[in-house]
């Protein structure tokens, strides 16, 4: 099998999006003559013809993204609109999406899921299917008692992609977890990331004391 | 009242956005209220970058230094903000998205619980309603507004804001008139 990954994230290379990349990847070559080649959207952001043009030589691209106020980041909305000559023929690729976002809840990439599988319909793609995950902020400063289940997950995923060409609908439900946080998670997780993810830069940049600064104030 | 319009049509010369907007200020206009429009493809708005300086090395500015600061400044000194943009793919344009990207600076960092699921925390004590202003795609149906309208209902969430209302470029304009006076 042949994939095309576009890791569509706006940090390119450093970005949470291709830490979960790199495992569904690892196990898709697990399967003996399968290729894999990886494009940064980040690359192409002034010349964005030439990765449309590449996008139909695969049977099967995999777009990679955060999660941006609700929806794909705006330089992905744009390589999703010079998608748009491409509708209707008949050669183009199947098309999944992995999106992931800072929330702990998968409940805020359903939204953006949809849309991503009306987009693959309107192009005229078969819809491979949306790998979506919560809670990706920082992966790189996760402690691996957090981060290790999934990213085999991810590495299982991509195994079975790699046999059976389908995205498994098991393993994105375990992925999933937690859909929505309970009372007493939300009461735990909640002042954890406040104080560990982003009050601990503050404070390493000297700005705690600024967090609630309004400099925009009309 | 102070209206925002930010227009997100990337093509001045074609489709249906422009002359309606045009009309429709003059209307707001009319009707009494402050009206600026915004026309994003005449200004420098770089994509966001996830950099998130704006949260954790100079709360509530942006790092990119282009007309989207402005352009954030006055979102959140309006009302009631209007988003006009064709649909492309099912979607508003690149434009539009990336103007919204710029604005996550008027939230805070912190999380907190809102109706059971986590959000940002305010930065601000008041924020604009947002409301859309759509052109269809020949093949735009109910599907496409069901997604649409979820996704700037969270978008709204977010923001601490709501959606005031979603019409399209066959609406009558006393009907955004009207909906714009009852937000």
């Amino acid at each position: 099998m042949r994939l095309l990954f576009i890791n569509a994230s706006p940090r390119g290379k450093k970005s949470n999006t291709g830490i979960l990349m790199q495992h569904f990847i690892r196990g898709f070559l697990e399967t003996p003559d399968n290729t894999c080649e990886v494009e940064y959207l980040v690359k192409y952001k002034n010349n964005l013809n030439a990765l449309t043009e590449k996008f139909s030589a695969w049977d099967n691209v995999i777009i990679g993204f955060p999660l941006y106020v609700d929806a794909m980041p705006g330089s992905v909305k744009a390589f999703m609109e010079a998608l748009a000559p491409l509708k209707g023929r008949k050669d183009l690729p199947a098309l999944g999406f992995m999106i992931q976002c800072g929330f702990p809840e998968t409940a805020h990439l359903r939204f953006v899921a949809k849309y991503c599988e009306k987009f693959s319909r309107r192009i005229g793609c078969r819809f491979l299917g949306c790998i979506l995950k919560g809670g990706c902020e920082g992966l790189d400063v996760q402690p691996t008692f957090l981060t290790e289940k999934y990213f085999s997950l991810f590495g299982m995923l991509g195994l079975d992609f790699g046999k059976t060409g389908k995205i498994d609908e098991d393993i994105l439900t375990k992925l999933a977890r937690p859909e929505h946080l309970s009372a007493e998670n939300m009461a735990m997780v909640v002042p954890f990331i406040n104080q560990a993810l982003w009050d601990a830069q503050m404070e390493k940049n000297g700005v705690l004391n600024l967090s609630f600064d309004r400099p925009l104030m009309p | 009242m102070k209206i925002l319009i930010l227009n997100g049509n990337p093509h001045g010369d074609t489709g249906s956005i422009d002359p309606y907007v045009d009309h429709l200020v003059e209307k707001i206009k009319s009707a009494g209220h402050d009206v600026t429009i915004i026309t994003l493809r005449d200004h420098k708005i770089s994509p966001c970058i996830g950099c998130f300086h704006c949260w954790i090395k100079t709360p509530g500015i942006c790092s990119i230094n282009d007309d989207a600061r402005d352009i954030t400044r006055q979102f959140i000194a309006a009302d009631h903000v209007i988003l006009a943009s064709p649909l492309m793919m099912g979607f508003p344009s690149h434009l539009l998205k990336n103007a919204m990207d710029r604005n996550i600076c008027i939230v805070h960092p912190h999380l907190e619980e809102v109706d059971g699921e986590v959000h940002h925390k305010k930065r601000y004590d008041r924020y604009p309603v947002i409301s859309l202003l759509l052109e269809k795609e020949a093949d735009t149906d109910e599907e496409d507004i069901d997604i649409l309208k979820d996704i700037f209902r969270r978008q709204a969430v977010n923001m601490w804001s709501s959606v005031g209302f979603v019409h399209f470029t066959e609406s009558p304009f006393e009907e955004i008139i009207h909906a714009i006076t009852v937000h």
